[in-house]
């Protein structure tokens, strides 16, 4: 098998290329780590971003927030999504993989399954629904590097392996770093919370990374009917059991629809 | 900062120019480090194999490791500390930036600390320092653990508080529930958090909901009442109460109470329905029927038909049959009308046995549809007591019109048509005629300006004096004088007594009149007593309504008028008429009873005309009989047979006799030929005002023009 050295700073350094071009986004996931940031004061920023404080406004009025069409100010709207949520919608613009054609193919519908997937976890492993949920919005920023890394070589390795823990092996095995590590790496870079941090590096193995393992297995049963299935008690640490899943896949469901629409994506 | 700055490298540009005096700072910062009693710092090389050995430590890393310093010099990193799964050594040993990262620290005892571990590249390419905190100090531990024992009991309240709960960290999703809220839905939590909540939300109360969600997100505290539907799809009624949840830094949630009030609520709408439904037929009663009119007529545009039912001659089913059977009626005929109006249209009972159609129709050919329904229905035979009866009703309708400004103008007018209909014969239906209802305008007009001339003291007294004669040439005896109230109105003239008396006694001013006529006529006797002394009448009479009969208060009230003017009890004669007298002879024996009782002398008006029963007659406590004028009369044609029996009647029973009415000297010949000898009319004297009543006793009492005094 072959293994590709990863020049893990020049990955990084590109997203530091990209943060010069989108000010805003970049100021924003600074602001909203502080948290004695008000919602008036990131709103202030993110007016300065047509694009973004669109999207935040979008998502706000989505029914997955469950107040379509009442939200009326961007101040409202920062509160009603939450900070977190906030700085996942400028994360994204800031690494430029919403518009990217560069990203692996269905990666945006994975991404928003795993969103879904989480914040529909999130309070059975004590995390807000919300910030669960941006969790997994951003967990494949790092699967969006490697390809960008090694286009040629990421495909090829999607294409033989499952989604989640299978597929992190082989990330390992051949970058030396799977890729919600490499996310990890790139949030650690922009001052996430560490407990988000955490859960992407531990995604393998740890008690912080549980969330994040049983929502990757919950997406690849709702996405590939071919996908050798992992119990979920082990994933989760007890946490979800198998006898669940069905209701959990039928939740996420719903939000993704609301997801998909509301982000755009 | 920003983010582009936070991502920067460790390069040139962050490392601060070193002063002149390098040396010494170098030491001073490694005496720093190296004394450091909270950072544990190792220095490690690594090598091509990505192999990382240990060059130096200080003295805490020594402490937290359980190691000497000298036997850590020059091992492999690897054997005291572990990298997260999946996280290579290349990764944390990074040439051009600081990293950070969770490890696992071996002791020397086999303990292993959770830890986070900042390496920095130094010059050169070939070392780093590794500076080891414990994952979370002991302080961070004790609050962490404070905090989450905090957590924990709220928790524990939330989810065990018997008042359904729900949280929400930011928006309409909710994080949390408790185990009373799913007990109240009949569903478990995970149907419940994130949006799951809203589908158990009535559907007509979601809007509210959300833009009560909606101030609370924005800082206020607010209630409301919403519905919810369980898994069996049964309605909760809940007073929701909501305070807004501000997370530093994460956003504005809420968290609400539901308190279910479902049962509170059936037993207020069971005692609302009692208070706006009558008992009897279940039907709605007025308030509710004054609701339904002023809702309709909120809206200019919309048709409605209100009609009157009476049901005819009710009180004979009830004085009859029995109060029972007059109440199965009444439940019967509610059930008829209901059956027989359309959807939508309110059947009221309206009291005793009337009731009120509204229909929700602008043509009055639909309505009268439904009235001619009404009546065909009633008309059924219902039979009540082993009697067949076929119920009859008059029906008053009117349509809404211009005029027509409140729910109280549109019942007025149907009641007034459905008098009319009442007036032409009972068993029909009659649309609001304009006479009748300006005639029933009028009518109000004149009993509030009664009331207003009552209150006022402008109904005044004339006095016609009976006059005793005691054989032919006898002077005239005034033996008394009677009261006759008065009522001139300001604009229309005077009323006839009749009309206002009449007027008096169906709209409840009957004790007023009564009382004023009671005290004027005492206070001018008495007058009369002081000023003309031996010429002055030495009683005087006046009229009693059959309704003052039934005025507990009577007796007293004639008792302190006497007192009041200091007359003697028989300086004082009341009249009653024998129409009057026979409505309610047992209460009327009762109250002249305690009148005669107590000394007032008592005589029966019109007498002859009433069909007293002379059985009754014998037993009431009356002292005159007074012949009625119409008897009087006709003496002049020869017909004196009903003048003499009364006038003999009256002496058999040991009573005395006024004719009223007397006009000419023949009547009054005639009459003393049959011994009545007190006799009063025209003929003696016209009624008088008090100043020519005076005059009258002056000049000794002289007969009226035809009269032969």
């Amino acid at each position: 098998m072959t293994v590709i050295e990863l020049d893990l700073d020049a990955v990084l350094d590109t997203l530091d290329q990209m943060s010069s071009q989108r000010p805003v986004a970049a100021q924003i996931v600074a602001t909203s780590n502080n948290e004695n940031c008000g919602a008036s004061q990131l709103a202030a920023i993110l007016g300065a971003d047509i694009t973004l404080a669109a999207k935040v406004m979008k998502l706000a009025n989505s029914a997955y927030f469950g107040l379509s069409g009442r939200v009326r100010s961007l101040q409202f709207a920062v509160a009603v999504v939450g900070f977190n949520t906030v700085r996942s919608v400028a994360t994204v613009a800031l690494s430029g993989t919403d518009e990217a054609q560069t990203v692996p193919d269905g990666f945006w519908k994975t991404s928003v399954h795993l969103a879904a997937a989480c914040g529909a976890l999130g309070p059975q492993f004590d995390e807000r629904t919300a910030d669960a949920m941006c969790l997994g919005l951003l967990a494949q920023l790092g699967a969006a590097l490697l390809h960008q890394a090694d286009p040629e070589g990421y495909v090829e390795l999607m294409s033989r392996t499952d989604f989640g823990m299978r597929r992190f092996e082989e990330e390992a095995r051949r970058y030396g770093i799977c890729s919600t590590q490499l996310t990890a790496e790139a949030l650690h870079q922009w001052s996430f919370p560490t407990e988000m941090v955490d859960a992407l590096r531990e995604v393998r193995s740890g008690d912080q990374g549980a969330l994040l393992r049983t929502a990757y297995e919950l997406t690849a049963r709702s996405l590939y009917t071919r996908h050798r299935r992992t119990p979920l008690e082990r994933l989760s640490q007890g946490k979800v059991t198998d006898a669940q899943a069905s209701a959990k896949l039928a939740a996420i469901k719903d939000d993704v629809e609301t997801l998909r629409s509301a982000m755009g994506l | 900062m920003t983010a582009a700055s936070a991502a920067s490298p460790v390069g040139d540009a962050d490392i601060p120019r070193l002063p002149r005096q390098t040396g010494q700072v170098v030491t001073a910062v490694f005496q720093a480090v190296a004394a450091d009693p909270e950072v544990a710092v190792l220095v490690a090389e690594v090598g091509d194999a990505d192999e990382a050995v240990i060059r130096w430590s200080n003295p805490r890393a020594s402490e937290l490791l359980g190691r000497a310093r000298s036997d850590l010099d020059g091992e492999l990193l690897a054997d005291f500390l572990t990298w997260p799964m999946g996280v290579s050594a290349a990764a944390v040993f990074r040439r051009e930036r600081l990293t950070t990262t969770s490890v696992t620290l071996r002791t020397a005892v086999g303990e292993t600390v959770a830890c986070r571990a900042h390496a920095v590249p130094a010059p050169g390419g070939r070392l780093w320092t590794l500076q080891v905190h414990p994952a979370h100090s002991e302080r961070e531990i004790a609050l962490r653990a404070s905090a989450a024992a905090h957590e924990h009991r709220f928790r524990m309240l939330a989810e065990r508080s018997p008042v359904p709960t729900m949280m929400s960290e930011q928006g309409m999703r909710l994080g949390h529930v408790n185990d009373a809220l799913c007990s109240l839905l009949g569903v478990t939590a995970d149907k419940l958090v994130g949006t799951g909540w809203m589908s158990y939300a009535h559907l007509d109360d979601l809007e509210a909901i959300s833009e009560t969600v909606v101030a609370v997100l924005a800082g206020q505290e607010r209630e409301m009442q919403a519905r919810f539907l369980d898994s069996h799809r049964r309605v909760h009624y809940t007073d929701m109460r909501f305070t807004p949840l501000h997370t530093p830094g994460v956003g504005d949630g809420f968290v609400a109470t539901l308190e279910d009030i479902t049962e509170r609520r059936a037993f207020e709408e069971q005692l609302n329905f009692q208070a706006t439904h009558d008992a009897l037929t279940g039907l709605p009663r007025r308030t509710r029927l004054w609701e339904h009119i002023t809702a309709v007529m909120a809206d200019t545009d919309a048709g409605l038909a209100c009609m009157f039912l009476d049901l005819d001659n009710f009180k004979l089913v009830n004085d009859s049959l029995g109060h029972k059977a007059g109440d199965a009626l009444l439940v019967e005929v509610a059930h008829r009308l209901t059956g027989s109006v359309r959807p939508g249209d309110l059947v009221a009972r309206f009291g005793g046995d009337e009731f009120v159609v509204a229909c929700g129709t602008g043509s009055l050919d639909a309505a009268l549809e439904v009235a001619d329904r009404i009546l065909r229905v009633l008309n059924e035979a219902v039979v009540l007591g082993g009697v067949e009866i076929h119920p009859r009703a008059s029906i008053g309708v009117v349509l809404r019109g211009p005029e027509h400004q409140s729910a109280d103008d549109l019942i007025r007018d149907c009641d007034i048509a459905m008098y009319q209909a009442k007036a032409r014969g009972k068993g029909r239906i009659m649309v609001l005629d304009a006479g009748a209802r300006s005639a029933v305008y009028d009518t109000l007009t004149l009993v509030a300006d009664l009331r207003q001339a009552i209150e006022d003291d402008h109904i005044t007294l004339c006095y016609q004096p009976i006059v005793a004669y005691r054989g032919a040439d006898a002077s005239p005896e005034l033996a008394s004088v009677e009261a006759l109230a008065r009522w001139r109105h300001p604009e229309r003239g005077t009323v006839p007594a009749d009309v206002f008396v009449r007027l008096a006694e169906e709209h409840g001013l009957v004790h007023d009149l009564g009382r004023v006529v009671l005290e004027t006529a005492c206070a001018a006797l008495a007058d009369w007593q002081r000023e003309l002394g031996p010429i002055a009448p030495p009683r005087v009479n006046v009229n009693l309504s059959v309704l003052q009969m039934s005025d507990p208060r009577l007796v007293q009230t004639v008792k302190r008028t006497l007192r009041r003017f200091g007359l003697r009890p028989d300086q004082l004669c009341l009249e009653i008429t024998e129409s009057a007298l026979m409505k309610d002879p047992d209460t009327a024996a009762m109250v002249l009873g305690q009148l005669r009782d107590h000394g007032v002398l008592v005589a029966i008006d019109d007498f002859g005309t009433g069909y007293s029963s002379l059985a009754y007659l014998r037993q009431l406590p009356v002292n005159y009989l007074k012949v009625d004028r119409s008897f009087v009369a006709e003496l002049q044609d020869g017909h004196t047979a009903v003048a003499k029996a009364v006038i003999s009647l009256a002496h058999n029973l040991d009573l005395g006799v006024v004719a009223e009415g007397v006009e000419t000297g023949t009547q009054r010949q005639m009459l003393e030929r049959m011994g009545c000898s007190l006799l009063q009319g025209f003929g003696i004297s016209q009624p008088l005002d008090e100043t020519g009543f005076v005059d009258w006793c002056l000049s000794g009492y002289p007969a009226a023009n035809g009269g032969t005094a």
